[in-house]
């Protein structure tokens, strides 16, 4: 790394840390990342390198592609490794944050703590290369008629790290845990799952109250679809947090928190590569939580650790340009995904109730400038919906629907509210309209809110007042738990999407947010906390219901394009671009973009920098 | 002597006090619930489970209720228990304590190192370029942040030259002394540099004092050396002070590595404090404040009793 380079993300971090100390902001609302990524190729240029324990030739399956490429810097791309694998050595991992806890039932997690768990536990469904769910520790899933029961057959021959056999009365049993954790609560509500029954010794009946075509989906997350040994966890939950008993790759050696955790190879462990080779190849991997942006980067050009995690678009260009300009030995394993940045306006609060002001003020946003600002460019695509343009869901007509920057267009708007003698706020006509934009104290959010504040400034009809709280209190000032999950909150940084099924995400975000909304609509009962914008719309609810009544891919795209369209219209959230995540690694660190189902079939990647750690090898 | 400690003592509790009911004070008055940090946001959906954990905690008692649960139960030792991990908090506390004292031993050791030779040159050649020069860098040291001091240490030590490591602990239990001190000596070198340079000004303006006393001018007329006057003569009367903010800082320090520790990802009682206040994690916030108050003011309290003892005059008075 060469001295100006060192100044210049120097006093990047100076400046991150003199906001950051003490608050060091996750994720939520929009982060610093809006940003795309170019999954490197370079995992298959070592092809010479001797083997040590050799495995088979090299697979030559084309590459696969997670939807149509995107046109950007990021491209979400999984392909065979084509370098022979081999077994042995350790991978020491940098994580952004200590996992709070390692019981998927219990522990909300989020990308660092998926990371640990995943080494640990399976899960009994998993995304492919493509986004649809394949069975894992399943061996098959499929549903009656009307998709409210689902019977599932598990693989048979999986034991347990302490040796309990894994049948279907273990997934029974892990039911009520699940039931009752602090986690698995509300994902069972949300599932709408009512009982898990054994119905054979390797056949298990889920039932759900309604009719859910992605219930596979809810086996996918960590929640439900990560297995423990339900005994273990029942005689000693909090015991369980620290030395966790799963069928996953990898047996906890040690756990130091906040300091390093430890996982050994699982010796018994059920899966093999396509090749019928054991898995996993590393004897062993572990995690380091080491907040800090900066030093997390540090660590891997230093060797400290081989791996590192980021969800934050200003490192992946801090290390793009440690590798391209400064020649330093790492690999970016990125990925762009779903997720994306931006936020919300409480439609239920004047002035955000009235469409004219949303679209005024969206036209306002000119994502291009807060992608500049996040540190993005290069690197973030502008959104316009829930996907990316390399997602099967993503739609055209969506993109060409959506409020692009239009100063003059934005103006327009708000002229016509702020002119209107009815309007809603109860200012006299002619008065500005009052703005609160909170984010949480993230350095390069700072700086986004500051570019929209500029613009709404510019306009001189808005009054622009900025908040800056920690994470925790931004979240709790959306979900408003204290005013019936109204919230107090106005315009809000927030994230969207992942690259889950989309009913994971609209599900909750599109049912009425308060009782008396959903009596309205003659849906009393419906009412979901998790509608942060407090939007609801009877047409979009109706689309969410009809797709989750059908597993048909064109019907449901047909769905969820009609919600998006309809967030074009009313945009009750408004995007910031989407996010790029990456995992680095030491050049000779292999095999995260080639993990594979037990089908044979490839791996969805590294969503959100969470890998799959069980094929990933050491080259020489 | 008695009426000094018992006067100590009264001002420790009445501290404590303060400090217990500001903190609980503090984090009552932030926004937001902290069940949501406890469920995360998709769980909170279920209203039931809301209900149990909030009763659970007691988190629908009054303030005043809470704090003086609370209060009993730190009196006898137990500072509760942590919302996220379940862990006890005073087993979070000595888990951690010794890594921050380490770092803060570490820095206080590596200052002294540095700062009385320096004191002692800037204060034997006062006045002159020795001093002009020593006082500049001495400034400089003190201007700037120790995590600037510490990004320039990770920049160098381990990105450049490969030397040392950028982050995390190695235990001495576990890894040996060697390992450890790799660890550890980056981080306690950014915080021994502000500390070097209190140090240094607070013994060369000592010296010089004491440099003008008649003793000393009669060593000189004895023809004794410069160096055994400034060693023997001179530094060690102007130590007393020294002495006193060693004990402060090393109390201060305690607290006061919560920046560092974050940026080497060191876990120690500041790092853990860190993450309790992202996590929303009250009962650990507060106990770890506790400690750190505890700390700081005990710290300082032995000191001025030391002081007492050393100086006969401060006892008498």
């Amino acid at each position: 790394m060469g001295v100006i380079a060192m100044r210049r993300r120097g006093l990047y971090r100076a400046v991150a840390f003199l906001a950051a100390a003490g608050l060091v902001a996750g994720a939520c609302g929009g982060s610093d990342d809006s940003a795309p990524a170019d999954t490197t190729e370079e995992s298959s240029e070592e092809a010479e390198a001797p083997a040590e324990e050799s495995a088979e030739e090299p697979a030559e399956e084309p590459a696969v592609e997670a939807g149509d490429e995107a046109e950007g810097d990021v491209d979400t791309e999984v392909i065979e490794e084509e370098t022979t694998i081999e077994y042995g050595g350790s991978v020491s991992v940098g994580l952004e944050a200590e996992a709070t806890g390692l019981r998927p039932w219990e522990d909300s997690c989020s990308s660092p703590c998926y990371n640990m768990m995943i080494a640990v536990y399976d899960k009994l469904m998993e995304q492919d290369a493509t986004g649809a769910y394949a069975p894992y520790l399943a061996e098959s899933i499929t549903p009656n008629e009307d998709f409210t029961v689902w019977t599932m057959t598990l693989r048979g021959d999986v034991t347990f790290h302490n040796g309990v056999e894994l049948t279907a009365q273990t997934i029974a049993d892990m039911f009520p845990i699940q039931q009752a954790g602090a986690a698995g609560s509300g994902a069972v509500t949300a599932a709408n799952l009512v009982s898990v029954e054994a119905t054979g010794d390797l056949e298990v009946t889920y039932t759900l109250s309604q009719g859910g075509s992605a219930f596979p989906a809810s086996l996918a997350r960590a929640p439900i679809g990560m297995v423990f040994d339900p005994a273990a966890a029942a005689a000693d939950s909090e015991g369980y947090s620290m030395a966790p008993i799963g069928t996953g790759p990898f047996v906890i050696d040690s756990r130091d928190l906040d300091n390093e955790t430890t996982f050994v190879r699982n010796d018994s462990y059920w899966g093999t590569d396509p090749d019928g080779n054991a898995l996993p190849y590393l004897d062993s991997i572990s995690f380091r939580p080491i907040p800090d942006e900066g030093t997390r980067l540090d660590a891997l050009l230093s060797g400290t650790v081989n791996a590192m995690q980021t969800l934050r678009q200003g490192t992946i260009r801090d290390a793009r340009a440690a590798r391209d300009d400064d020649g330093a030995d790492i690999t970016l394993w990125e990925f762009q995904g779903n997720n994306l940045g931006g936020g919300m306006y409480n439609v239920l609060v004047p002035p955000f109730d009235d469409v004219r002001v949303r679209r005024g003020l969206t036209h306002l946003n000119s994502q291009e400038q807060v992608i500049e600002a996040l540190g993005g460019t290069g690197i973030s695509l502008p959104a316009t919906q829930w996907f990316s343009p390399d997602s099967p869901w993503w739609s055209e007509k969506v993109a060409e629907a959506w409020p692009q920057f239009d100063f003059e267009g934005g103006v327009a708007f708000l002229t016509e509210y702020i002119n209107d003698p009815e309007r809603s706020d109860g200012k006299a006509a002619g008065e500005m309209i009052d703005v609160e934009l909170s984010c949480p104290p993230d350095p390069t959010l700072i700086a986004s809110t500051q570019v929209v504040e500029q613009a709404y400034t510019a306009t001189g009809l808005v009054n622009v007042t900025i908040t800056n709280y920690d994470q925790q209190t931004h979240i709790g000032i959306a979900l408003g738990g204290e005013n019936g999950f109204v919230g107090s909150h106005q315009q809000h940084c927030w994230r969207w999407s992942s690259d889950d099924d989309p009913a994971v995400n609209l599900n909750p975000a599109l049912a009425p947010p308060t009782a008396e909304i959903a009596e309205a609509a003659g849906l009393a009962g419906a009412v979901s906390p998790l509608n942060f914008p407090n939007w609801f719309s009877p047409t979009a609810f109706q689309a969410v219901v009809a797709a989750n009544q059908t597993d048909d891919f064109e019907t449901r795209y047909g769905l969820y394009e009609s919600i998006m369209l309809e967030f074009a219209d009313q945009v009750p959230v408004y995007y910031s671009g989407h996010t790029a995540t990456a995992i680095g690694t030491d050049t000779n660190v292999l095999g995260l973009n080639s993990w594979h189902v037990p089908s044979g079939e490839l791996g969805i990647g590294f969503p959100s920098a969470e890998g799959r750690w069980s094929e990933v090898f050491i080259a020489s | 002597m008695g009426k000094v400690i018992a006067t100590r003592l009264a001002r420790l509790v009445a501290t404590l006090l303060a400090v217990t009911f500001l903190t609980f004070s503090m984090t009552a008055l932030l926004p937001g619930d902290p069940v949501n940090a406890i469920l995360g946001v998709d769980a909170v959906r279920d209203p039931e489970v809301v209900a149990k954990i909030r009763a659970d905690l007691g988190l629908d008692d009054p303030f005043l209720v809470r704090y003086v649960n609370w209060l009993g139960n730190a009196a006898t030792g137990d500072l509760g228990q942590s919302y996220i991990t379940d862990q006890e908090v005073i087993t979070t506390i000595s888990q951690r304590l010794p890594v921050t004292a380490q770092l803060a031993f570490m820095a206080i050791i590596m200052a002294l190192i540095l700062a009385i030779p320096i004191g002692v040159l800037g204060a034997y050649k006062q006045g002159k370029w020795q001093d002009s020069t020593t006082s500049a860098g001495v400034q400089v040291a003190l201007s700037i942040p120790n995590f600037i001091v510490g990004i320039f240490l990770i920049w160098l030590f381990s990105v450049r030259l490969g030397w040392l490591p950028a982050s995390n602990w190695n235990r001495i239990s576990s890894d040996g002394l060697v390992e450890n001190l790799k660890t550890a000596i980056l981080p306690a070198s950014a915080l021994a540099m502000t500390q070097m340079a209190i140090f240094s000004r607070l013994v060369r303006s000592d010296m010089i004092a004491t440099l003008q006393e008649n003793y000393i001018l009669a060593a000189r007329s004895k023809g004794l050396s410069d160096r055994f006057i400034l060693l023997r003569h001179a530094l060690r009367p102007s130590s007393l002070s020294l002495m006193t903010i060693i004990g402060i800082n090393f109390g201060a320090l305690l607290g006061g590595t919560v920046i560092i520790e974050t940026l080497f990802a060191i876990p120690g009682v500041g790092f853990r404090l860190i993450n309790a206040i992202n996590q929303r994690d009250i009962i650990v916030i507060q106990g770890i404040t506790v400690f750190i108050a505890t700390a700081y003011v005990v710290i300082n309290t032995i000191v001025d009793l030391l002081y007492a003892v050393v100086d006969p005059r401060i006892r008498k008075g």
